[in-house]
């Protein structure tokens, strides 16, 4: 193909459809997200003001005094801030980023919109794992008695994913409706062994501790939990931005793709125990947050499309801040308790999803 | 490019879909493969395109072994236009046409200017050229198809497939898509359903019946009423169109009744 400029003639685009159109709502996102995670550890049961909690975050990474010295250093105010929530916020925010995420790669894996960790039996399996340690535990068993709730959690859900996986390539080519069916024969398995533990524990305490867990909260948030999951979710955030081309052939399902040269039975294998890892990381430390993996990149699609390349981007940051706002309120809509999280993530997504399946008429076996 | 099947056999538990089959497409020609439903044919072009893995048998395509080499590399040379299915997700018809371009492309490769025009201009071949950004699920089958065909052709593909691409489609768009196929001067294998169109476009002609080629040859030659009476199960008089001055078809009756 010889070069030549550009003619005019080139179809017109919406503006988040040219590339700087593009990269500046990409920008804007990331500034919002910022700005949200400074402004969200404001707000709990001692309101701070916004102004002062910037001042004291930045004199705390950067070390610039703006204002009296004193506030910045020492006081309450500090240690809540700096010890207490913003901890809490960077987790809501990478949590947000990969649930996102992992909503966004299963659903084209499978070539569902409905997909996330939930359908696939992947947060069940992780469910039952937490619920196991909790009540069962290994007290006795040496080493493992001192493996904590979050190992169990993250050994179920790489252990479901993977029975998911082997459950729907058996017999040949995995399709994603035997994906599908194998996440809801999982699902209903580890719920059914998970509640039979419930049902026969002699342990209030722990039947409270597993509810909680299975509600989801980023309550226990802090800073020496924040490196492990960061990582993982900065580098398959990355890894997925990689592989944008795969995933957009992906969604026009197995024949296509091979004639565009990607075998989709050893991506979609890889991508879902990828997945799978960073829902066992992410439950383990916050238990079970629903819908955010649904909702996020649904909306976003109507906003981008479903090239991957700016649909994953978007939707990661979208997520981020989703999850922090979603924090903020679970934290204060109650005076005095606060809220498991994911009791108000289905509470604002539930309709959410109600609103855009009446309002676009999804058909979700193809026809839109 | 030249594509060489070699005794290709392909089947399915115990049932055998295609059983020795070898088929040669040389010197750019336009070959036609026809047969009633479910004598395999669908499978047989499968098979060439990697979707399904044959028990036994070769497939060249020029000197890549279709069979062994990654989809990738068989892909840059190869282009397929399938039959059209609904997606759940939707794209803009110039996302769908620069995926054409995927085989071309490495991980962090981005779309160039270059890949732009070849989208436009593929789009432009099948009369799309306004549509570059309408959503592909609002189209009708016809347009899908067209930019199914926009797709492959924007993979510069040196040889083509065509797995019965005219089904549920107006006549107008399957003479259009056949015509600019026929107009692409490389070698093609296109699976077809209706006679008279094969006879016009094609340059030879296999002819399948229960997973076996029967019969093989030029178009004029081997379309005799004896044997779409005993491929079709179809009576019929072959005539020479008096407007066309093409081979004709009267069905008169099928077989049987």
């Amino acid at each position: 193909m010889q070069t030549a400029t550009l003619t005019g003639n080139e179809p017109k685009k919406s503006l988040i459809h040219t590339r700087s159109g593009f990269l500046a709502m990409t920008g804007v996102l990331l500034i919002i997200m910022l700005l949200s995670a400074g402004a969200a550890v404001s707000f709990g049961q001692v309101e701070i003001p916004i102004s002062q909690s910037y001042r004291i975050l930045l004199h705390q990474i950067t070390g610039i005094q703006i204002g009296d010295p004193a506030d910045l250093a020492s006081g309450s105010f500090v240690d809540i801030i700096w010890k207490i929530r913003l901890p809490r916020v960077l987790l809501a925010m990478f949590i947000g980023a990969g649930l996102t995420l992992c909503g966004t790669i299963m659903q084209a894996a499978v070539q569902n919109p409905l997909a996330d960790p939930y359908i696939l039996g992947i947060s069940s399996g992780a469910s039952l794992g937490a619920t196991f340690a909790i009540l069962v535990g290994f007290g006795s068993i040496g080493f493992l008695g001192q493996t904590g709730i979050a190992f169990w959690a993250f050994a179920g859900a790489v252990g479901a994913s993977l029975l998911v996986l082997m459950l729907a390539s058996s017999g040949g080519k995995m399709t994603s409706v035997k994906l599908v069916l194998a996440g809801m024969v999982i699902n209903a398995l580890c719920t059914a062994f998970a509640n039979f533990i419930v049902y026969f524990a002699n342990n209030a305490e722990g039947i409270k501790t597993v509810t909680f867990w299975t509600m989801g909260s980023l309550a226990a948030a802090s800073w020496d939990k924040l490196p492990l999951i960061s990582i993982v979710i900065v580098l398959s955030v990355a890894f997925f931005l990689l592989q944008s081309r795969v995933l957009n052939t992906m969604l026009l399902g197995d024949e296509a793709a091979v004639t565009l040269g990607i075998n989709l039975s050893v991506y979609r294998r890889a991508y879902l125990v990828v997945s799978a890892l960073i829902t066992g990381v992410m439950v383990a430390s916050c238990g079970m947050i629903g819908f955010v993996g649904l909702i996020i990149p649904h909306m976003v699609r109507g906003l981008v499309g479903s090239d991957h390349r700016r649909l994953l981007p978007t939707s990661v940051l979208c997520g981020a801040i989703f999850l922090i706002w979603t924090d903020v309120i679970a934290r204060t809509i109650v005076p005095n308790v606060e809220l498991p999280i994911g009791i108000i993530t289905a509470l604002i997504g539930a309709p959410l999803f109600m609103y855009m399946l009446v309002k676009k008429g999804y058909a979700f076996g193809g026809k839109s | 490019m030249n594509l060489n099947v070699d005794r290709l056999c392909v089947s399915f538990a115990d049932a055998h879909i295609v059983n020795e089959v070898s088929v040669q497409v040389k010197n750019k020609q336009f070959v036609g493969l026809i047969g009633p439903n479910g004598c395999g044919k669908s499978t047989l072009l499968k098979s060439i395109y990697k979707v399904i893995k044959p028990r036994e048998g070769e497939v060249l395509l020029g000197d890549i072994n279709v069979i062994k080499a990654n989809p990738k590399q068989v892909s840059r040379k190869l282009g397929v236009v399938g039959q059209f299915n609904e997606l759940s997700f939707d794209f803009t018809v110039q996302e769908m046409v620069m995926m054409g371009r995927t085989p071309h492309k490495g991980l962090l490769e981005t779309d160039s200017s270059d890949d732009y025009r070849i989208v436009e201009a593929a789009l432009a071949k099948v009369n799309l050229a306004s549509y570059a950004n309408r959503s592909y699920n609002s189209l009708s089958g016809g347009e899908k198809q067209r930019v199914i065909l926009a797709r492959t052709l924007a993979q510069q593909p040196e040889f083509m497939i065509l797995d019965e691409p005219t089904n549920h489609l107006d006549i107008k768009y399957q003479l259009q898509i056949l015509s600019i196929v026929r107009k692409l001067d490389i070698g093609i294998l296109a699976a077809l359903h209706d006679l008279t169109l094969a006879a016009e476009y094609c340059d030879y002609l296999y002819v399948m019946k229960e997973g076996r080629v029967v019969a093989k040859g030029e178009p004029e030659q081997i379309l005799t009423k004896e044997l779409i009476a005993e491929v079709f199960d179809v009576d019929c008089e072959i005539y020479r169109n008096p407007v066309t001055g093409g081979l004709g078809i009267a069905y008169l009756q099928a077989g049987g009744m």
